[in-house]
């Protein structure tokens, strides 16, 4: 293998020459794993900057008891464009779609997904389905104004352009489902030779298990997505219950994928943290086994518990007592994950480099979510801090400290193999501490005011909520002066930095023992595995 | 009910709060603790080079995999338990239905009073009966802990007890449309015999036996009980009133009396009242004898001053000003402020045309609010079937008179 010195590291070599085709069609149609992997990251994190902003507007309303910013209907539109730009647009597709293609197929030994042109479909379709939302913004009645959960009745009787909003997510949701089918069938049939399940990456372990609730619950979202869209355009009543239809009914089924589909957010990014933290702890993983089971232990338990968002809905005292119970067994896993990481640390060598930070901040953040969490699986403390501002703060612990900073962690570890260039360490530690600040700044101060009974979803809120909800927006400049001050650095290096070598970090997963930026094929001849993902007397052998 | 044992919602929530918050900040600070100080102890410039390759652990496993499942076991039944209290309704509580609609509450009581207050004795539990008119809301008591759907369809309910008099926040919680955050009001605890004293209290819509009779034989067609001048005098103020009265041609002054009322039914062209025609017909033999006590024992009453409703707090009560500002800030509809009289861009039937706000244009917007939208506005206000003819007038004026 090349050392070094040798690579050409630019954005010249690689999988980045080697095409038939010239300029941006060399880039949509291209059918390379790596390229579309470029293709979902640039389009999700574009989106991940769009509702940056939006969610920075809804602080911005939020400063004062009463602004007089925006009306209400804007401000109403805004958390719910803000929702779906974030869940549909970035975190479901953003980590299997970028991450996921861009090092998947490499960690396995394989030359490229199962289903390569199907690969590029589901980015069409994402693509499509991004286009149609936007599209559902600037027509009709304006932009939706029904929260991301598109509740009925109202869903039903808004004059807002949810029906095209609704086709949008519609459309993503299959672009969601292939990928599911594509990973699911990569790794089973395209592990090179002597890569046996148990010496699969943790990364591709966790994505392996998203890839199955794609699969298997995204189905669900589109019938459900479907009947919002009878129920708006013919008049079905399903939902009515005037017309024997039952608005609970519809809750039942939006949760049945949106819980999962809390798991396909933030499994993933479970995946990259149990890769970063052995390769700069330089330790292998403590409990391999454990961490790839639970992450199936997840995926199976969590189909199992989405009437935890439904307590106060009406539903039977039995299926709360159920729901609640099987809320808490999911909850064992996650600490199993926790646990494990701590431990790889013990006795270990390590490195505080970006992407450690970011993985190690995780941690710290995903437990305040999880721990959270509990409250809100037991009956009794959920009834009231449903629908508050606590509910806020403690998914975006998990979604935005979890999922995001494990994104973020992931740009940080992985992008400079693909560009061969690498960011400089000193402004990437300012970024994280101050993102680190803000973020527990902004958030946490919600937490506290939905415990205080500040309803989530509010234009305008009483004078008793005003100082804690100051100190939010403030969280929220904080966070984003350190996302700005992240991004300039990371990009500024990607494009003029140092050139980043075949393995900057030392890590010991295949996609470290291949020059860089990786061929278009990955590897020259079909590897053959011979050692752990976590095996660091052999780094840069395969 | 015995107060002194009665456990409140806030008593059996807030110890389940207390509990896993403990047990979370132990271990939150457990992993934090045990992860600092591995970076600190291992960090790679005092430990250049791993010291351990243990991977794995079967016996560490099955304690963290153990102690964590013992503890949420634990959290489950505690907030299963803590939980049911909020479903157990102690005995004797006094039902309440609270009807939600976009974007207003309304509190109905068992002798029929209405309120857009929770109005509640200290000490009572109370048992609240949620309907919801549209969408689904959410009854939301911050300070009892206390939250419950309103789902339309369905009879969700919810119980609280006050144990100490006070104003307490009412939330709608569950997001219901553009109005959502005005969506407000308090339950307002008040001391037993002064609760006992508002619930009495008799509003218009207590229906006295004399008043339907007036109602059964029409009189209210000719005399109104608000003091508006129809065919006949107002029955408004009537009793012990000095009235000018002609009696055969000759002008007298009576005071309206038993016997003056009594003589007024059963023979109305006997004194008439100055300025009036003589047109009543007389009543003689329709009415019974004890009905037209029960006619005079409600005009004596003085509840037949039914009092002009007052405009500006019917516009609250009724949800208009979560909608519409007085300050002249857009809202979800247009504002009130200096809209009498001004002209309005408005769609009928997807046709563009301006009219003017007069009380003819106000009157049509509140009786049909889908009739005329004003332009850049969503066609989404409510009707208000249960608005009396004189509630609207009160509304038009008040809108007349925001400046």
């Amino acid at each position: 293998m090349s050392s070094a010195e040798q690579a050409q590291p630019c954005t010249e070599g690689g999988f980045w020459r080697d095409t038939g085709r010239t300029g941006i069609t060399s880039w949509i149609f291209s059918t390379d794993h790596k390229r579309i992997g470029l293709l979902y990251f640039y389009s999700t994190f574009g989106f991940f900057l769009v509702g940056v902003m939006l969610g920075l507007l809804i602080r911005l309303d939020l400063m004062t008891p009463a602004s007089t910013l925006m009306g209400p209907q804007t401000y109403n539109a805004l958390f719910t464009v803000h929702g779906v730009v974030m869940i549909f647009l970035f975190i479901i597709p953003g980590m299997p779609g970028a991450f996921g293609n861009l090092v998947m197929p490499i960690q396995i030994g394989a030359r490229d997904v199962a289903f390569p042109r199907l690969n590029l479909f589901s980015w069409w379709l994402y693509i499509i389905g991004a286009g149609i939302i936007l599209t559902s913004l600037f027509t009709g009645n304006g932009p939706p104004d029904t929260g991301w959960t598109f509740y009925v009745p109202f869903s039903a009787r808004t004059s807002t352009n949810v029906s095209l909003a609704v086709l949008g997510v519609f459309t993503i949701g299959f672009s969601s489902i292939l990928t599911g089918l594509n990973f699911i069938t990569t790794i089973h049939r395209l592990r090179a030779e002597g890569m046996t399940w148990g010496r699969l990456p943790l990364f591709t372990w966790s994505l392996y298990a998203t890839a199955w609730i794609q699969l298997l619950a995204t189905p669900v979202l589109g019938i459900t997505l479907a009947l919002i869209l009878a129920e708006r355009l013919l008049g079905t009543g399903l939902f009515d219950p005037t017309r024997g239809g039952d608005p609970i009914m519809y809750q039942h089924l939006f949760w049945i994928y949106s819980h999962p589909a809390v798991y396909i957010m933030i499994l993933p990014g479970m995946g990259v943290v149990s890769d970063i933290i052995p390769v700069f702890a330089r330790k292998p993983i403590f409990g391999y086994k454990m961490i790839a089971f639970s992450s199936l232990a997840i995926a199976a338990a969590g189909s199992l518990v989405w009437g935890h968002h439904m307590f106060t809905s009406g539903m039977s005292d039995t299926a709360i007592l159920v729901f609640s119970f099987l809320t808490f067994i999911v909850a064992i896993p996650s600490a199993i994950k926790v646990f494990n990481w701590v431990s790889t640390l013990y006795k270990g060598s390590i490195s505080l480099e970006a992407p450690m930070l970011f993985a190690l901040s995780f941690i710290l953040l995903f437990s305040i979510g999880g721990l959270t969490g509990l409250i809100l699986g037991a009956a009794a403390t959920d009834i009231h801090v449903h629908d508050t501002d606590f509910v806020v703060g403690h998914f975006h612990y998990v979604m935005f400290g979890g999922a995001g900073f494990a994104f973020i962690a992931a740009m940080h570890y992985w992008l400079p193999k693909f560009y061969g260039r690498r960011y400089a360490e000193k402004p990437a530690i300012v970024g994280w501490a101050l993102m680190f600040v803000g973020f527990n700044v902004l958030y946490f101060s919600m937490m506290v005011l939905g415990l205080k009974g500040m309803p989530r979803r509010y234009y305008h809120y009483l004078p008793e909520f005003a100082p804690l909800n100051l100190v939010a927006t403030i969280g929220s400049w904080i966070l984003a002066l350190g996302l700005i001050i992240m991004l300039v650095n990371l990009f500024r290096g990607l494009f003029r930095g140092e050139p980043a070598g075949d393995n900057p970090w030392g890590g010991a997963t295949l996609e470290w023992s291949i020059p860089t930026p990786p061929a278009t094929e990955n590897f020259e001849q079909e590897p053959v595995v011979t050692h752990g993902p976590y095996d660091f007397t052999r780094t840069g052998e395969p | 009910m015995d107060a002194a044992h009665l456990i409140t919602t806030t008593e059996a929530i807030d110890p389940v709060f207390m509990f896993i918050f403990g047990a979370s900040l132990v271990l939150l600070i457990g992993i934090t603790v045990t992860m600092m100080a591995f970076v600190v102890r291992y960090h790679r410039s005092r430990a250049p080079e791993p010291t351990s390759k243990v991977s794995a652990n079967i016996w560490l496993e099955i304690v963290w995999t153990g102690l964590p499942t013992l503890l949420v076991l634990a959290m489950f039944y505690y907030g299963w338990s803590g939980y049911l209290a909020l479903r157990h309704v102690p005995k004797g509580a006094m039902e309440v239905t609270a009807t939600a609609r976009q974007w207003s509450w309304s509190f109905t009581y068992a002798n029929g009073k209405t309120s857009p207050k929770l109005y509640v004795a200290v000490g009572k539990p109370v048992k609240v009966e949620l309907v919801s008119l549209d969408v689904i809301h959410g009854f939301y008591l911050p300070a009892f802990r206390v939250k419950r759907d309103v789902v339309p369809g369905m009879k969700n309910y919810a119980w609280f007890v006050a144990t100490k008099p006070g104003s307490y926040d009412l939330f709608c919680s569950s997001y219901c449309g553009t109005g959502h955050s005005a969506m407000i009001t308090t339950v307002e605890a008040l001391p037993e015999a002064e609760f006992d004293a508002w619930l009495n209290r008799k509003t218009e819509k207590e229906e006295h036996p004399g008043h339907e009779l007036l109602e059964k034989h029409g009189c209210l067609g000719c005399h109104s009980l608000d003091g508006t001048i129809k065919v006949g005098p107002s029955f408004k103020g009537v009793w012990g009133r000095k009235e000018t009265v002609l009696t055969n041609g000759a002008e007298r002054t009576i005071t309206a009396d038993e016997a003056y009322l009594r003589r007024s039914i059963l023979e109305p062209q006997a004194d008439v009242v100055k300025g009036f025609p003589p047109v009543m017909p007389s009543f003689a033999g329709q009415i019974k004898e004890a009905e037209i006590g029960q006619i005079i024992d409600f005009l004596r009453s003085g509840a037949a001053e039914r009092p002009k409703p007052d405009g500006g707090r019917l516009a609250k009560e009724k949800g208009c000003l979560a909608c519409h500002s007085l300050d002249g800030s857009r809202g979800v509809g247009p504002t009130f402020k200096r809209l009498y009289g001004s002209r309005v861009q408005v769609t009928q039937n997807g046709k563009p045309m301006t009219v003017t706000a007069d009380d003819a244009y106000l009157r049509e917007s509140i009786r049909m609010p889908a009739a005329k939208v004003v332009q850049g506005f969503q066609p989404i206000m409510p009707t208000f079937p249960e608005l009396k003819d004189d509630e609207v007038e009160a509304l038009v004026e008040f809108i007349e008179g925001t400046k």
